[in-house]
C-alpha cells in the first residue's frame, strides 16, 4: 500500500514538472514587452567622456519615446555596451549585442572603432546606426546594407573649411594639422583635396600639413615649428584634449594667427585646458550644436537633459546618437516589424516624416544622412560657442 | 635666439619630467627586478591629488600660504600620499606575489596599472580636469634671449635638485650603500645584515613620491589633467630607463633628458608624425646593439 501511495505522490510531482516547464515554454514564446535596442559607445577609455553624454542623450531620447507611446506599442529599452574607445574592443563589443539578441545598434563614436564593428553587424545582419563616425570610407569603399549614420562626413566638413579659408577669410598660407587617427587624418586629407582648385589658381598655398601624436602633453617643438611656416589660418582636424593644449602653446610661443579646430576640437573642455583667455577667438566648422536647434523634439530633449544632468552636452555627437534612436524608432515603426532587413529598408526609403533631435533624418541609399549642415563656430568673451556671423 | 636653441628648451622640459619617472622605474627595477608598469598611473595620481588640493578646495590653500607656499604645500602633501600608495602598492600586489617569480609580479604589475587608472576614472570622471588658473604662476622671463615662463625654470630647477638629492642618497649615504647591496644580490645583502624589507619599503616610498611630485608639477605646466596620461609618460620614461641603462641612476636621469631633446628635435626639424617612431626605434636598436644602455655597464651596480 505504502509502495502505491508513493507512486502517486511521484505522479503527480511529475505532473506538476511538466506543466510548469509548459508554462515556462509558453511564456517564453510570448513576445518580449520591451523593444532592446544596443547603444554601442566609449564608455571608457580615451574618449569615455563622449560615450557617457552619448549614453545620457539616449537614455534622454527613450524615455521621450516611452512617454509618447513607445514603438509598436512596446517600450524601448537600451542595453548599454562599452567599446572602450579602442577597435579590438569594439569587436568584441559587437559580438556582445549581437548575442544579445537586440533589434538594432546605435553606434560608435570614432571611424577606427565603428569599423570592425560595423562589419561583424553586417555578417549577422544586425541595423547600426553610426553617430560619430566621420570618416568617408566607411559607406563609400564597401556596401554594407545594414550600416548607417547620423551625422556628417568628413568631405563636406573638409570642404566647408577650404572654401571659408580662402573666400572668407582670405587666407593666403594654409596650415593643416591632424593626429594620424583615422578621423582627423580623413579631415585634414579632405580640407586638403579641398584647397587643390585654389591652389592651382595660385590663391593660395598649403605652408604646413603633419600630424601631431594623440594624448602626448607637449606641443612645443611642433608649435615653434609651426610658428615658422607663418601660416595665415591654422586648422587643426584633431581632439579637444590636444586641440587645448596646442592652441595654450602656441600662443606661448608667439604664433597668433587665427585657430580653426575640427568638429571634435572644441567643446567646454578645450576652453577650460585651453583658458579662456587664449580660447576666446577659436573657430571650429561643425555641424549645428544642440543649443542652436529649435525643433519641437529638440526643445523637449534639451528640458529632459537639463533637468536630468544639469548641464547640455558640450560636444555635437551624443545629440547625435540620440537622432540614431529617433531614425531606429522611425524605421520600425514604418516597417511595422521589428525585422532587420525590413528596418534597413525602412531606413533607405521609408523616412518621410521621422524627425529627430536635429531635424528631419533621411539617408542616401549607401547609408549616409542626408542634409547635414555645417557652420562656423566662434568662442566667444563668455566661453560659450556662438555662430559665427 | 635660434630655433635650435629654442627646441633644446622645449625638449629639456618635456625631458625632466620622462627623468622624474624614469628614476622611479630604474629604483625599483634595481631592487625588485620589477618593470613597475603602475608607475607611471601613480604619476597620474599625483597630478589628481593636486588638481584636489589646490582647485578642488577652491583655492583655500593658495590662500593661506600664497601662491608658491601653496604650490609648495600641494606638492609635500602629494609626494608623502603618493609615497603612502606606492606603499601600499608593493604590500597589495607585490609582496604576496614575489615568491612566484618574475611574471607573476609583471602581471601584477600591469593590472595594478589597470585598476589605479579606473579608480582615478571613477573619483575624478572621464573628462579632462584642468587646474584654475588663480592658482598656477604665469610669469614670463626672458633669460639670454629665450622666452621662458617662471615655472618652467622652477620645474627644471626642482627636477635636477631632486635627482640630485636621489643620487646623494644612493652613493653617498650609508643606506644607500644598502639600496646598492640589496639590488646586486637580494640574499647576499640580507645575509650580511642588511634589512632588504626596510630598503624595499624606502624605494616604493621614495620612487612613487617622486612620480607624484612630478605628476603635480606636470599638472601645473600644461594645466590639463587626465586620468589615462600616466600611461604614455610610462612607456616613454621606460625607454628613457633602457635608453639610459636599467637600475643606472644618473643613466635614468641622461635617458629622460636625452630622449626630451630628441624628440622635441625630431617634431621640429623632421615631422611631428613620425617622431614616436624614431622614438621606439631608439628603444629597440639601444636593446639590440647596447642593452645595458649609454651609461650601463656589465659590472653595473644596478639600483
Amino acid at each position: 500500500m505504502a509502495k502505491h501511495r508513493n507512486s502517486g505522490w511521484w505522479i503527480a510531482l511529475a505532473a506538476c514538472c511538466v506543466v510548469s516547464v509548459c508554462a515556462l515554454l509558453v511564456g517564453a514564446s510570448t513576445p518580449a514587452t520591451t523593444i532592446k535596442i544596443a547603444l554601442q559607445a566609449p564608455i571608457t577609455g580615451d574618449y569615455a567622456y563622449e560615450g557617457q553624454m552619448a549614453k545620457q542623450s539616449v537614455e534622454v531620447a527613450a524615455e521621450l519615446i516611452n512617454k509618447a507611446g513607445g514603438v509598436l506599442g512596446k517600450k524601448i529599452e537600451i542595453v548599454v555596451i562599452d567599446d572602450a574607445s579602442n577597435p579590438k574592443d569594439s569587436a568584441l563589443a559587437a559580438q556582445k549585442a549581437v548575442s544579445q539578441k537586440v533589434v538594432a545598434v546605435i553606434g560608435s563614436y570614432g571611424s577606427s572603432v565603428t569599423e570592425p564593428a560595423a562589419d561583424i553587424y553586417e555578417r549577422n545582419k544586425l541595423v547600426s546606426v553610426g553617430y560619430g563616425c566621420t570618416a568617408v570610407r566607411l559607406t563609400m569603399d564597401k556596401e554594407r546594407k545594414y550600416f548607417f549614420r547620423t551625422c556628417g562626413r568628413d568631405d563636406a566638413q573638409g570642404l566647408f573649411f577650404g572654401k571659408y579659408a580662402v573666400e572668407t577669410m582670405g587666407a593666403k598660407r594654409i596650415a593643416i594639422m591632424h593626429d594620424n587617427s583615422t578621423f582627423a587624418k580623413g579631415v585634414a586629407d579632405e580640407a586638403k583635396k579641398a584647397l587643390e582648385p585654389y591652389i592651382a589658381a595660385g590663391k593660395t598655398q598649403i605652408v604646413y600639413f603633419d600630424a601631431i601624436t594623440p594624448k602626448e602633453k607637449d606641443f612645443s617643438a611642433v608649435v615653434t615649428k609651426l610658428r615658422e611656416t607663418k601660416p595665415d589660418v591654422w586648422y587643426f582636424t584633431g581632439y579637444y584634449p590636444e586641440a587645448g593644449l596646442l592652441i595654450r602653446q602656441a600662443r606661448d610661443a608667439g604664433l597668433s594667427c587665427p585657430f580653426v579646430g575640427g568638429n571634435a576640437a572644441i567643446n567646454n573642455d578645450f576652453v577650460k585646458i585651453a583658458g579662456l583667455d587664449v580660447a576666446k577667438g577659436a573657430m571650429m566648422t561643425q555641424e549645428p550644436l544642440v543649443t542652436d536647434v529649435t525643433t519641437d523634439i529638440a526643445k523637449q530633449f534639451k528640458s529632459l537633459y537639463m533637468e536630468k544632468y544639469k548641464e547640455l552636452p558640450s560636444s555635437p555627437w551624443p545629440v547625435y546618437a540620440a537622432d540614431a534612436l529617433y531614425a531606429i524608432a522611425g524605421a520600425i515603426t514604418k516597417a511595422g516589424k521589428t525585422d532587420s532587413a525590413a528596418i534597413a529598408d525602412a531606413l533607405r526609403t521609408k523616412m518621410a516624416g521621422v524627425q529627430g533631435v536635429t531635424g528631419p533624418i533621411l539617408f542616401t541609399e549607401r547609408g549616409d544622412r542626408k542634409d547635414v549642415p555645417y557652420k562656423m563656430y566662434v568662442v566667444d568673451s563668455q566661453g560659450a560657442l556662438k555662430v559665427k556671423q | 635666439m635660434t630655433i635650435l636653441q629654442e627646441q633644446i628648451i622645449n625638449g629639456l622640459t618635456i625631458g625632466s619630467f620622462y627623468a622624474l619617472v624614469a628614476l622611479g622605474y630604474s629604483m625599483v627595477y634595481g631592487v625588485m627586478k620589477l618593470i613597475n608598469f603602475a608607475h607611471g598611473d601613480l604619476f597620474s595620481l599625483g597630478a589628481f591629488l593636486g588638481y584636489t588640493v589646490l582647485t578642488g578646495t577652491s583655492g583655500v590653500v593658495t590662500r593661506m600660504f600664497g601662491l608658491w607656499g601653496g604650490i609648495a604645500c600641494t606638492a609635500l602633501v602629494v609626494g608623502l600620499s603618493v609615497a603612502i600608495a606606492g606603499i601600499l602598492m608593493e604590500r597589495i600586489a607585490y609582496r604576496p606575489v614575489y615568491p612566484s617569480g618574475r611574471l607573476s609580479l609583471v602581471v601584477s604589475a600591469l593590472g595594478m596599472s589597470i585598476f589605479i587608472q579606473n579608480a582615478i576614472m571613477a573619483i575624478w570622471g572621464a573628462r579632462p580636469q584642468a587646474f584654475a588658473a588663480a592658482v598656477v604662476p604665469s610669469t614670463r622671463l626672458t633669460v639670454l634671449g629665450i622666452p621662458v615662463t617662471v615655472l618652467q625654470i622652477i620645474i627644471l630647477a626642482v627636477s635636477f635638485l631632486l635627482m640630485a638629492a636621489i643620487w646623494f642618497i644612493v652613493e653617498k649615504t650609508a643606506f644607500g650603500a644598502s639600496i646598492r647591496a640589496a639590488a646586486l644580490d637580494r640574499e647576499t645583502a640580507t645575509l650580511v645584515g642588511i634589512d632588504v624589507r626596510k630598503v624595499i619599503f624606502f624605494v616604493f616610498a621614495l620612487g612613487p613620491g617622486l612620480g607624484g611630485i612630478a605628476g603635480l608639477m606636470n599638472g601645473l605646466y600644461y594645466r590639463s589633467i587626465t586620468f589615462n596620461m600616466g600611461w604614455n609618460y610610462g612607456l616613454k620614461a621606460f625607454t628613457a630607463t633602457i635608453l639610459g641603462g636599467i637600475g643606472n641612476i644618473p643613466g635614468a636621469m641622461l635617458g629622460g633628458l636625452l630622449l626630451g631633446i630628441f624628440e622635441s628635435l625630431l617634431a621640429g626639424y623632421v615631422s611631428g608624425a613620425w617622431k614616436d617612431v624614431f622614438v621606439f626605434l631608439i628603444l629597440i636598436l639601444t636593446l639590440i646593439f647596447r642593452p645595458t644602455g649609454i651609461l650601463g655597464e656589465k659590472t653595473a651596480e644596478k639600483v
